[in-house]
C-alpha cells in the first residue's frame, strides 16, 4: 500500500470578479509515495505545491481526479488519526498556551486522561518548549510556533507527517533542528512529505523528489537518478602553485579561480582523468587541498526546468498564446 | 460528540478571555444605579420599571455578544488560518459548525444565568427596602418566579440570532454578517405587520408573498413575553413549549444550512 | 528630556486645556444665552411608531414616557396656575399606554389629573376618557377603568345617564366589586350628592398609589368643608334673621354668641367670609383651595327632573 497516491489530480480557480476565468492552479498530477520514503515536494512559488498540499488534506476539492493516503481517499477521517499536518507560516488560538493547544488537539484525536497529559508533556519536551508550555501563544516567536505546530503534527505519532514549508523563516539553528527532526522521523519509519522551495534541504534529507512547475510536475525520482546530477567536470584546488606552472597547463583547464597566496580553483573537463594534471601539477611543486566531481545542482536542473514552462495557465488561453 | 464538547469549550475559553464577561459587571452596575436613582421618580412603579430595564439589558447585552462573537465563528478562524490544522485532526466539518454553534450558546447561557442571580438579588435589595414583597400596583411579586419564564425566551431568542450570524458566518465577511443579522434580528419584530398585509394592499401575489416571509423570516415577537410576566399575566406552558419548538427547528434549518455551505468551502 | 519631565509637561498641558474647555463654554454661554426650550418637546407622537421602533423594547420605553410624563406634570405644577398647560400630558400617557397597553397606572393617572380642571389638572376630561377606553379596549377585565370613567361623567361632566351607564358595565365586568352597581343606581335616583360622591372618593382611596390616596384625601377634605361651610351658612343666616345685616367678621357672629372661637376648616385654616356677598369659602393659602363644583351644585341641573332609569 501506498502513502501518498495522487491520479490526475487537477485543480482550476476562478479568477476574477466580473467575469471569473478557470486557472489551472494544478494540472494532472499523478504522484506515488512509498511509505517510509522521505520525499521532498520542490518548486518556485506558485507552482502549485501547497494546493497539492491542500488537496491531500481536503482543504480544497479537486476539479477533477483523485487522491489516496494509506489506501483510503482523502478526507476519511479514519485516516486522519494517522497523519499529521504542519501548515506553513502556522497561526494557533493566540489566547491559549501551548499546553492548552496540544491538550485540546489531543482530545480532537481521540486521547484522554492520563494518555494525553502524558503525550502532550512528552511532545513538548521533544520539541523543545517544556519551558515555555504555561506562556500564551500570542508571546511565542515565529520559531517557537513552528515548534509547536511541529509537536501539534506529531501528536499522534502519525504514519504520514505533511509539512509545508518547515523552513519558512526560521534561522539557521531552527532549520538545523526541524532537519534533525526529519532525519528522526525518517528513522522511525515515518513517511515524510514536506514542500519546499528550498533546494538543499532536499539534497540533505530527501531519498525521492519531485519537481512543480507552473502547476506541472515536470520530474521526479530519486536525486541521483535525475539525469542532469552526473558529474560533468572536476573541481581541482591546489596550492603553493606558482604562476609560470600555471601558465603551461593553462589549456587544459576550462576555468581558472584565484583564492589568493598560490591557491587556485582549476575547473577541468570529465576527460581526460584529473589525476594526470595533479601528477603534472605536484612534480611541478604545487600540493593537493581537495579534487571535487562537479555536478550540475538540484538549482540549476531546477532552473532549466522552470524555464521550460508555457507562459499563460489559464484553461481557456490557446495553447498558440502560450510563450 | 466528544469533538463537538471539545470544540464547544474552546469556544467558550476564547470568549472568556476575550473578557466577553465584563459585560455582567456593566449589566450590574447599571441595574443598581438606576435602581437608585428610580425609587424617588416614579409614583410606585419602581419595581416595574426595574423588571423591565432588567429584562431589556439581558435582551440587548446577550444580542450584542451572540451578533458580535456569532460572526466571527467561523470566518475568523478561516482567515486566520488556524482552521487548517485544525480540519487535519480526525474531525468532520458538520462536527466543526455545530461545535462553534453549541460553544457561543453556552456562553450565552452562562451570562444571562450569572445576569439573573444579578437581576434578582437587586430585586431582593429593593424589595427589602421598600418593606413588602409585594404590592397591587406592581402586579406581580418582585421576587417573581415567573420571571425566569421571560428569561428562557430571552435565551431561545438568542439561541436564534447566534445560529443566523452562524449561518452568515460560514460565507460572507464579518461585516456583511453583523448588518445582516441585525437586520433580521429587526425585521424579526416587526413580521405581524408582514402577515396583515393583506389589510394594506390589495394585490394578491405580494399579499402571499408577504404571508410566505412572515412564515420563513425568523418571528421573534412571540418569544417576547417579557411585559406579560412584569404585568403578572399569566404564560401558558403550552405557549412556551411551542415557542421552544419553533426555535429549535429553525435553528435546526440555520445550522444546517451553515454546516452544508461549509462543507463545500474551499479555503484558500 | 526625560520621560518623568515628558509626563509632567503633558499633565500640566492637559490640565491648562481642560479649564480652557470649561472657560470658554461659560464665556459662551453668558455671551449668547441658552435658552432651554420651555416646553417638553415631543418628536414623535404616534405610539404605533414609537412600538416598531422600540423592537421589544418596548416596556422599557413606556417607563421612559412615564418618567417623562410625570416630570411634565410636576414642572407644571411649579409654575403659577395661570401659566400651566399641561400640553404634553396626554401624548405622554398615550405613548406610554399604547407602548405598554397594560400599564395600569398610567390609564389611572391620566383619569384623574386629565380630568381635573385647571389649575389642579389639564381640564380635559374627553381625553381622561378617550385614554381609559384604549385601556379597556386592550383589557376587558379591567373594572377599574370603567369605574373610572363613570366618575369623569358624573364628577366632571355631570352627566349622570352616561355616568350610570359606566357604572353599570363596570359591575358586569367578572370580578368586579358590588359597589359599581349601587353607584349605577344613586347616578340615575338621585343625581349624585355629597353622600355618594364621599364614598367614592374614599373607593377610590383604596388603593397603594401614595399620589393617588393624597388626591382622594384632599377631595374627602374638601367634602367635609362644604359639610362644614353648609353649617356655616346656615348659621349666618340665623345671624341675619336676629340681627338684621350680614356678619362682617367672624367676630361679629362670635360676639352674637353663635360660634365661639374662628371656625377653621380641615387643614385648620380659618374660612373667610365675604362680608359683602355673605359668603363663606376657604382662603386662598389653604391647601384645600379651590373648593371643587359638586355635580348637583351645577347650576344648570338644580332644576332638571332626575333623569329616568332605561
Amino acid at each position: 500500500m501506498l502513502a501518498i497516491r495522487t491520479e490526475n489530480l487537477t485543480k482550476d480557480f476562478r479568477v476574477g470578479f466580473w467575469r471569473p476565468r478557470p486557472y489551472r492552479a494544478l494540472d494532472r498530477l499523478n504522484l506515488e509515495v512509498a511509505q517510509g520514503e522521505t520525499f521532498g515536494f520542490l518548486g518556485p512559488n506558485g507552482a502549485g505545491k501547497t494546493t497539492t498540499l491542500k488537496l491531500l488534506l481536503q482543504l480544497i476539492f479537486p476539479t477533477s481526479g483523485s487522491a489516496e493516503i494509506l489506501g483510503k481517499p482523502v478526507g476519511d477521517v479514519g485516516v486522519k488519526r494517522r497523519i499529521g499536518y504542519l501548515p506553513e507560516s502556522p497561526y494557533f488560538y493566540d489566547y491559549l498556551t501551548a499546553e492548552e493547544l496540544l491538550t485540546y488537539f489531543a482530545d480532537l484525536l481521540g486521547y484522554g486522561g492520563r494518555e494525553r497529559t502524558e503525550r502532550v508533556s512528552a511532545l513538548l519536551d521533544e520539541v523543545g518548549i517544556a519551558g515555555e508550555r504555561r506562556m500564551q501563544l500570542r508571546k511565542f516567536s515565529k520559531g517557537m510556533l513552528q515548534r509547536v505546530g511541529i509537536a501539534q503534527a506529531l501528536l499522534n505519532e502519525p504514519e504520514v507527517v505533511f509539512l509545508d514549508e518547515p523552513m519558512s523563516g526560521l534561522d539557521p539553528l531552527g532549520r538545523r533542528e526541524v532537519r534533525n527532526l526529519i532525519l528522526s522521523l525518517r528513522d522511525r519509519g515515518c513517511t515524510v512529505f514536506f514542500s519546499s522551495h528550498v533546494l538543499s534541504d532536499a539534497e540533505a534529507l530527501c531519498n525521492r523528489v519531485a519537481i512543480m512547475a507552473g502547476g506541472r510536475l515536470v520530474a521526479s525520482g530519486r536525486i541521483a537518478d535525475l539525469q542532469a546530477f552526473q558529474a560533468h567536470g572536476w573541481e581541482l584546488v591546489v596550492g603553493s602553485l606558482t604562476a609560470d606552472s600555471l601558465e603551461r597547463h593553462r589549456a587544459r583547464v576550462r576555468r581558472v579561480t584565484p583564492l589568493g597566496h598560490d591557491r587556485y580553483s582549476l575547473e577541468l573537463p570529465l576527460e581526460p582523468a584529473p589525476e594526470l594534471l595533479l601528477r603534472d601539477l605536484i612534480a611541478a611543486g604545487a600540493h593537493l587541498v581537495s579534487l571535487n566531481p562537479m555536478r550540475e545542482t538540484l538549482e540549476d536542473f531546477f532552473v532549466k526546468k522552470v524555464g521550460e514552462q508555457p507562459g499563460s495557465r489559464f484553461v481557456d488561453d490557446s495553447p498558440a498564446k502560450a510563450s | 460528540m466528544r469533538v463537538i464538547r471539545a470544540i464547544a469549550i474552546s469556544v467558550f475559553k476564547e470568549s472568556v478571555r476575550d473578557k466577553v464577561l465584563y459585560n455582567l459587571v456593566f449589566f450590574a452596575v447599571f441595574l443598581i444605579g438606576v435602581s437608585y436613582l428610580l425609587s424617588q421618580l416614579t409614583a410606585g412603579q419602581d419595581v416595574k420599571i426595574i423588571k423591565d430595564l432588567g429584562l431589556a439589558a439581558m435582551s440587548l447585552f446577550g444580542l450584542f455578544i451572540a451578533v458580535f462573537i456569532g460572526i466571527g465563528l467561523v470566518s475568523k478562524e478561516v482567515e486566520k488560518r488556524s482552521i487548517y490544522a485544525l480540519l487535519a485532526k480526525p474531525i468532520t466539518r458538520q462536527q466543526f459548525v455545530v461545535g462553534k454553534y453549541c460553544g457561543l450558546v453556552f456562553t450565552l447561557l452562562v451570562n444571562l444565568a450569572i445576569m439573573a442571580v444579578a437581576y434578582y438579588a437587586v430585586l431582593g435589595a429593593v424589595a427589602w427596602i421598600a418593606g413588602a414583597w409585594f404590592r397591587p400596583q406592581w402586579g406581580a411579586p418582585a421576587l417573581d418566579p415567573a420571571l425566569l419564564k421571560a428569561i428562557a425566551m430571552i435565551f431561545l431568542q438568542l439561541a436564534m440570532v447566534t445560529a443566523l450570524a452562524l449561518f452568515f458566518s460560514t460565507f460572507s465577511s464579518p461585516m456583511l454578517s453583523a448588518a445582516l443579522t441585525f437586520g433580521l434580528y429587526a425585521v424579526g419584530h416587526f413580521n405581524a405587520d408582514l402577515k396583515n398585509f393583506d389589510a394594506v394592499v390589495d394585490s394578491k401575489p405580494v399579499v402571499f408573498v408577504a404571508q410566505a416571509l412572515y412564515y420563513l423570516l425568523p418571528n421573534l415577537a412571540p418569544l417576547d413575553i417579557k411585559n406579560e410576566v412584569v404585568h403578572g399575566v399569566p404564560v401558558a406552558t403550552g405557549y412556551l413549549m411551542l415557542n421552544t419548538a419553533y426555535a429549535l427547528v429553525y435553528i435546526a434549518v440555520l445550522v444546517s444550512s451553515a454546516t452544508f455551505i461549509f462543507m463545500r468551502r474551499d479555503f484558500k | 528630556m526625560t520621560s518623568r519631565r515628558q509626563v509632567v509637561k503633558f499633565v500640566a498641558a492637559l490640565v491648562v486645556l481642560l479649564v480652557l474647555v470649561v472657560t470658554v463654554q461659560v464665556a459662551r454661554e453668558r455671551a449668547y444665552a441658552f435658552n432651554p426650550i420651555e416646553e417638553d418637546v415631543l418628536y414623535v407622537r404616534s405610539g404605533e411608531v414609537m412600538k416598531r421602533a422600540s423592537l421589544s423594547y418596548d416596556a422599557v420605553m413606556a417607563d421612559v414616557y412615564w418618567i417623562r410624563a410625570l416630570q411634565h406634570f410636576g414642572r407644571e405644577r411649579q409654575k403659577e396656575p395661570a401659566d400651566r398647560h399641561f400640553d404634553l400630558l396626554y401624548p405622554l400617557l398615550d405613548l406610554t399606554t399604547t407602548l405598554d397597553p397594560l400599564f395600569t397606572v398610567g390609564y389611572r393617572f391620566g383619569a384623574i389629573f386629565l380630568a381635573e380642571p385647571k389649575p389642579g389638572g389639564a381640564g380635559r376630561p374627553d381625553q381622561a376618557v378617550e385614554l381609559l377606553r384604549k385601556g379597556i379596549a386592550s383589557d376587558r377585565a379591567k373594572w377599574d377603568y370603567y369605574q373610572d370613567i363613570g366618575f369623569i361623567y358624573y364628577w366632571h361632566l355631570h352627566d349622570y345617564e352616561r355616568a350610570a351607564e359606566w357604572f353599570r358595565r363596570g359591575g358586569d365586568v367578572p370580578g368586579a366589586p358590588w359597589w359599581l352597581r349601587t353607584y349605577a343606581a344613586v347616578m340615575l335616583t338621585r343625581g349624585g350628592d355629597r353622600q355618594a360622591s364621599r364614598s367614592m372618593w374614599i373607593q377610590i382611596g383604596q388603593t397603594e398609589d401614595e399620589w393617588l390616596r393624597s388626591t382622594s384625601e384632599t377631595r374627602l377634605a374638601q367634602l367635609d368643608a362644604l359639610d362644614q361651610i353648609d353649617t356655616l351658612e346656615r348659621i349666618v343666616a340665623e345671624f341675619t334673621k336676629r340681627t338684621g345685616r350680614r356678619p362682617q367678621s367672624w367676630r361679629d357672629m362670635g360676639d352674637a354668641g353663635l360660634i365661639r372661637g374662628v371656625p377653621l376648616d380641615p387643614s385648620r385654616m380659618p374660612y373667610q367670609l365675604d362680608p359683602e356677598t355673605g359668603e363663606i369659602g376657604v382662603r386662598r393659602e389653604s391647601p384645600l383651595w379651590p373648593l371643587p363644583t359638586e355635580p348637583a351644585a351645577a347650576p344648570e341641573l338644580t332644576n332638571a327632573a332626575p333623569p329616568v332609569p332605561k
